[in-house]
Formats: C-alpha cells, structure tokens, sequence
C-alpha cells in the first residue's frame, strides 16, 4: 500500500489566517486570565479552577447538543426552554410518587420527546431549522409558565439531591458529566460512522446523499441528541438548585450556547467544528461572565458583550474561510 | 427567408482567453435583419461566451464587433442594451409576487417625478403584451402565470426598446408543444417586422421550423454559415460535434445475453421524461446517447430518486426474482457518477481516504461503528493505486486535486462497495485524454466483472469507444434502441 507521493504537486499548505481564529482566541484567553488573577489572585487555585468548571457544565453540555446540530448546518433555538420543560415535568413526577429515580427518567424522556419533535420538522418535513426551534422554543416555555404559574417547584426527594450533588475525589458530578460527555461525544464525531456522516452532511448535503449517507436520518439524529443533552442539563441544573423553574430556560441561555460553539470553533455554516471546542468556548464564556461580574458590568451590559463576541467571530470565521 | 442586405450584427474574430482556457479563438457571427439565425453548439463550444461579450457581460481580448456598419466596444451590459441589443432568458429570471408590468419594467420603472408612473408602465405593458400576442392582464402576479405565458413577457421584456438583435437563449426548453408553437409566431411575427434574431436551442426540429440560417460553433470557434436549405439535420450534428476522435473500441462489443438486472417502464416526470422503458443486462455497457438537453441527465437522475418521479416502475432481478423497487432503493444497488463533480461527487474539504471511505463505511467500521481508519487509509490507498491518482497522498484534501484525479476518486470509490449496476452521468467531463481512457478502461473492467453499467456521454467519439449497445433520447423519450455496429452516422442521425 505504497502511495507515490507525486513532487509536481503542491503539498497542502497550512497558512497563517487558517490559525488566526485560534490566536485570536488565545489572546482573549490570555487577557481574561491576566483579569481574573489581577481581581482575584486566589483564581488559579484548585478549588475555584473546579468552581469555575462546575458553573460551565450546564453551558457545556448544552453546547455540546448544539454542536451536532451546527455541524448539520441546522441550530437549535428551544434546548434553555426544553431543558426547563424537562426539569419542570421530572421535578413534578418525582414530588408525585416521591421517588427519586424516576426524575432523570422523566427528564431524559422530556428531552429526547421535544428533540424528536424538531428531528420531524426538520428531516422529514424539510421545514426551516431556525423557524422550528424557534416555535418550540415558545411553545415549549409557554407550557413551562402555564404549568408552573411562574412559581418554582422544590420538594425534591433528598436522595436526588444528595446523589447528584456528591462530589467523589472532590469533583463534582456536573464536572464528571461533562468531561464524559465530551469524550464521548468527541469520540463519536471524530472516529465513528455517525459522526463521519454528520460532518459529510454538514459539508456537502448532494455528495452524502449519493455518498449513500441516510441524509435525513442523520439530521434527525442531530436533534434528538441535542434534546437528549438538555435532557441531561435538567437533571443536573435540578439538582444544583434544588428546584425547577420556568426560568431556567431564560433566552439569555440560548445566546450563550451559541456563543460558546462560535468561539469555540463552531462554524455556524455546518460541516466544521469540536465537541471538545464547543465545551472549551463554554468554559470561556463562564470566565467571561465572572470577569463581568467582578468588574462591575451589569446584566445586560455583559449581553451586549456577548452579543457582540459572537458577531465578530461569526464576522471573522465568515472572512477566513471564504 | 433569407434576405440579401447589408448585415446589421457583424462579430469578427472575437478572442477570448481565461486563465488557462482559451474559450474563443477567432470566433464569428453574422445576422442581418429580417433574418433569425440559428445557433448551434455542444456543450462548451462557446455560444455562451459569445453572447456575453454581445451582451457586453465579458469584454473580448481580441476581434471586432459591428452594430450597423460602425464598429463597438461594450464596456457593460448597459451599452449592450442601449446599442439595440436584448436578449431573452429562460424564464426563470421573474418575481413572482410581482406583476407582470413590473416584470417588464423591472430595471427601468418609468417615473413621474420620484414615483414609478404606474399608469404609464401599465400602457406600456399592453402594447408590448400585444406585440408578442399575449393575452395576459398587465395587473396579474406572474406566478398566477404557467411557463408558456412567462417566456412571452420575457420576450416583451425584451422589446422594450425596439431593440435590432434579439437574442432567444434556450427559450423551448420548459415550454409545451402549443406554447412553442406560439413562440414560434412571436419569433416570425419579429422577422416580419425586421428584426435580427439569433437563437440558441439544443432542439434541432426547432431551426428547420424558424431560422434562416445556422451558424456552427465548435470548440471556442464558429465552424460554418449556411443557409438552412443547405444542410440536414444529421449535417449540423456533424458540425457540432466534429471528427469522431479517431481511437480505437476498448473491447470487442459484447452483447450480453443474459437476463436482465433491471427492468424499468413507463417512467415518467412531468416536463422531463416520457414513458421511459428499458432493461439493462449484467456485463453490457449501455450507451445513453442524446443530444444536450435530450434528458439523458434526468433519467439517470429518477432513475436514482435524485428527483421525484411522476410514474414508472422498476423491477429489480438483482436478489435473483424480480421485485419493485422504488427509485431510492435502486440508488441503494447502484455505484452512482453524476455529471456535477463539485456539486454532488466530492466532499471538497474533506481528504481522500474520508470520500473513498464514505460509501464503505460500512465495512470499514466495528459492529459498533468505530472506524477503523488504517482499513480506510488502506483502501484509499490501492483505490489510488489502481487509478493511478495522483497527489501527495491519502490524506489530502481531495478538493485540492485536479478534476481528473477527483473524479477517478469519486468512481474508484464505488470499486470496494461491489455494485452490480452503475450509472455514470458524464464521468469524464473536463477530463483530459489520459485521465479519460483511464475511467474508460475502468468502466470495461466494470463491465467483465458482471457489473451493467449505463454510460452517458455527450462526445459520441468516446461513447463508441466502450458501448455495447445504444440507447438513443430525444425529448425525454428513448427513441431507438441500436447495436454495437451502429456507425457514427447511424448514431447522428438517429438524434437528428
């Protein structure tokens, strides 16, 4: 199996603006961490390095969701509404019968039902991704309010609570979460078939189709994935507030999961992108929002802030690869 | 009709070079008025890059052009239109949500003060309507509208501004027979009224029914001037696909007589195909031969669910009894080439062993799908081998190959799956001649393996090369079913 490399040809040639995003985003690390250590010199310890892990794991494993669905060239705007729908259902379930397992159960159900409810609009009935989620994104946290009239619901069997909050070798569960997450999910976009097809459809939707890709199939796995992940997010963000709520989905979520796939390398174009880069950008921006927060900088300046981080990255990634 | 005064379009010796493609080299064109002239050319001889530089959309590199005995330079589409020239597009160029009136005005409303003059614009409208004998209110939105009726604002689009050449691009091929027919009278009624038109079609019946003369191009170069009594139908084939390259048949014609892989009848597509029947045999290659536009691209294309079909079934011997099988599923058998390389073959970004790997994943991966990625370098690399691709090695990005390395990719890929059919849509489009007689060997290799492979190709030269047996298209139909001896001239008159 000896391929002769032919020296007429050019070898495929890395050039410096295929690195610049990534530059680009290791200065804005380096800034941010030079900010933190400045306000706050205890930051790089331990503890908080794993404080700071912890806040990002709902934002990462929502981003990881969303990552898949990126690739297809699709987006999913209803995973912050369906997360809290799924809280909501599962927190109802477990005060009803008292017990605890059958709150994940619910949830990842919930999840993978609205998940399910996207994948057919999309796949199958060919309707805009941007317009579906958007749709059940209403829908969806508009039953939230109407089932909790705004109020939070506690009374969680303490088991649930205990088990989910444990921190075994002093790392939290949402951590261990996480990081399982995005190994497997990296795993299997990068080794096996599924996430072989995902990029392929991502790229080139026509060639896959003749490529023998189930086309539909794979984009309907996509968001089914994505509502399995805010699924998993309602357990774990359950636990952490001991309480569901029609609020957990706040739109301001959606925003930063976004913003964590763009900066972390996502192209919001399909075809391109990490799970791994995804939950990096998710940490990133957790970072950022506590950088904001100890600067002093309001709620809705940070949106601004953010807001304008994912224009200028989708503006940059926009620039560098066409 | 032909008249004998002074001609009012004059094209010279027009030159045109892109970065390594020359498109036209010494190029001609003459109409006079009252006169529709016929252009003719296969796909690439350069009809398109003439009328652009008409059109003033290219500006030539060499040549002359004269309007009325006085020669002109076209820096724009503007100048173009303001010399006298219009042209009529295909029909797909309407807002549908907007009414016919303003389609017609749509890069020129006319104004009173700063407001489009609507009253005005909808006079206007009328009398162009009539000019072209249309029947259609100036208010309608055009996409009340079916094609025959777009085609003639098109047209009046065109005559807004008296123009003295009329350029008709294509403009039958979405129209009904009637609708054509209609055209046909818009075309003489032109003529009648002294105007210069020149038109492209693929359709060679529609010369003989409206055009003067018949201008030939070839190959960047315009290669004859007749009047139309002077030359056949199987004459302007002749000119337009010129000497059959003079090279040998790969194999000896072998009929095959075994029985059918696939049966296919009474498939259907409305504006496309018309009850097309045929059955293909294991370890024969099927000539699917037509002219551009014959619908040779759209039967392979229902044939493999690419688009819907209206009617037709598919009977598939493939599992030894025949079942019916949905176009989809037959995609499922079938090694599938189509003709948009870029489009629909390569995944550009992606490295070679990823698109050769990308119909085999399958095999390549565990029971769990992992993918064994030494397997797929591995085939990557005897695919490369056997096709003697050339790159720097498996794992480069395959968009970055010349188009004859992608496409012995996008065929070699198929060589592991082990179809017992393929459909090859133009496989060596754009190729050069040893990358041709490459996918050409591969094709006859293909075939002595029992594989039943349907060729298309638009150069008779290299279909002859390899075909067992000719099916012949003309609108959507198959018109003739011819052997293996069927000579270049049985073949050009068959489509003529």
């Amino acid at each position: 199996m000896s391929v002769q490399a032919d020296p007429t040809l050019p070898a495929p040639r890395l050039r410096l603006r295929q690195y610049l995003p990534s530059l680009i985003l290791l200065v804005l690390v380096a800034t941010l961490l030079t900010v933190m250590w400045a306000y706050m010199p205890n930051f790089f310890r331990l503890n908080n390095i794993i404080n700071i892990l912890l806040q990002a794991s709902i934002l990462g494993l929502l981003a990881i969701g969303m990552t898949g669905v990126l690739i297809t060239g699709g987006i999913d705007l209803s995973m912050p509404a369906n997360m809290a729908l799924a809280a909501v259902l599962g927190t109802m379930a477990m005060r009803s019968t008292g017990s605890a397992a059958i709150g994940p159960v619910v949830m990842l159900a919930v999840g993978l039902a609205l998940g399910a409810v996207n994948a057919v609009a999309v796949a199958r009935l060919k309707m805009i991704p941007f317009v579906v989620t958007l749709s059940t994104m209403t829908v969806v946290s508009g039953t939230c309010i109407w089932i909790t009239n705004s109020v939070s619901i506690t009374g969680l069997p303490p088991s649930y609570t205990h088990t989910l909050l444990a921190k075994p070798f002093g790392i939290p569960v949402g951590v261990f979460a996480m990081v399982l997450f995005t190994v497997i999910a990296s795993f299997v976009m990068q080794r096996c078939v599924p996430g072989r097809w995902l990029y392929t459809v991502g790229l080139n939707p026509r060639a896959a189709r003749i490529g023998r890709v189930p086309v539909d199939r794979v984009i309907a796995g996509a968001y089914l994935a994505a509502g399995l992940m805010a699924g998993v997010t309602a357990v774990l963000l359950t636990a952490r507030l001991g309480s569901a709520s029609a609020n957990m989905g706040a739109d301001a979520l959606t925003l930063d999961i976004i913003a964590a796939c763009v900066v972390g390398g996502v192209s919001t174009f399909g075809g391109v992108g990490r799970a791994y880069g995804a939950v990096f950008g998710a940490i990133l921006i957790t970072v950022l929002s506590n950088v904001m927060n100890l600067a002093g900088v309001s709620f809705y300046v940070g949106l601004v802030i953010k807001g304008a981080v994912i224009v200028a990255f989708v503006a940059a990634e926009h620039r560098w690869r066409h | 009709m032909a008249t004998s005064s002074e001609p009012i379009l004059c094209m010279t010796d027009i030159d045109k070079h892109f970065p390594g493609v020359i498109a036209l080299t010494k190029a001609r064109l003459t109409v006079r008025p009252g006169e529709v002239m016929a252009l003719m050319g296969a796909n690439g001889a350069g009809k398109s890059t003439l009328m652009n530089v008409l059109g003033g959309v290219i500006s030539p590199n060499g040549g002359t052009i004269e309007l009325s005995g006085a020669t002109v330079a076209f820096q724009s589409p503007r100048d173009s239109k303001a010399a006298g020239i219009a042209f009529v597009h295909q029909e797909l160029t309407m807002f549908g949500t907007m009414t016919v009136a303003e389609n017609i005005f749509i890069d020129d409303f006319p104004m009173a003060s700063q407001l489009t003059d609507t009253r005005r614009m909808r006079a206007e409208a009328t009398r162009l309507l009539d000019l072209v004998g249309a029947r259609i209110e100036p208010d309608m939105p055009v996409e009340q509208l079916g094609t025959g009726d777009r085609q003639l604002i098109e047209i009046a689009r065109a005559l807004r501004r008296n123009p003295k050449v009329i350029i008709f691009d294509e403009p039958t091929s979405s129209l009904t027979d009637r609708e054509r027919h209609r055209l046909f009278e818009v075309v003489r009624s032109l003529r009648q009224a002294g105007a210069a038109v020149i038109y492209i079609t693929h359709f060679l019946d529609e010369i003989f029914a409206v055009c003067d003369r018949v201008t030939v191009m070839r190959d960047g170069t315009t290669v004859s001037d007749n009047a139309i009594a002077e030359v056949t139908a199987a004459d302007v084939v002749r000119l337009m696909l010129g000497p059959t390259e003079e090279a040998g048949r790969l194999r000896p014609p072998t009929p095959s007589s075994a029985s059918a892989l696939v049966e296919v009848s009474g498939l259907s597509r409305s504006g496309a195909l018309r009850d097309v029947a045929l059955s293909l045999r294991p370890g024969e290659i099927v000539g699917l031969w037509g002219l551009l536009g014959s619908g040779r691209t759209e039967l392979i294309r229902a044939l493999m669910g690419l688009d819907p079909i209206d009617d037709g079934r598919i009977t598939w011997f493939g599992d030894g009894q025949g079942r019916s099988v949905t176009p989809t599923e037959l995609c499922g058998f079938a090694g599938l080439v189509t003709e948009d390389r870029r489009g629909e073959g390569i995944v550009a970004p992606q490295s070679i062993t990823d698109n050769v790997a990308l119909p085999n994943l399958g095999h390549l991966s565990s029971a769990l799908g992992v993918i064994d990625g030494r397997r797929a370098e591995k085939l990557a690399c005897e695919t490369m081998n056997r096709l003697s691709v050339k790159a720097s090695g498996p794992q480069q990005a395959i968009g970055t190959l010349s188009g004859g390395n992608q496409q012995k990719v996008v065929l070699g890929r198929w060589l592991a799956v082990q179809p017992r059919l393929f459909l090859l849509d133009e496989p060596t489009r754009g190729l050069d001649v040893s990358a041709k007689t490459d996918i050409l060997k591969l094709v006859v290799e293909l075939a002595q393996s029992g594989c039943a492979v349907l060729f298309v190709s638009s150069e008779l030269g290299e279909l002859m090369r390899v075909a067992d047996r000719y099916l012949v298209m003309s609108r959507g139909q198959i018109i003739d079913d011819l052997p293996p001896t069927a000579s270049e001239d049985d073949l050009m008159r068959a489509v003529a």
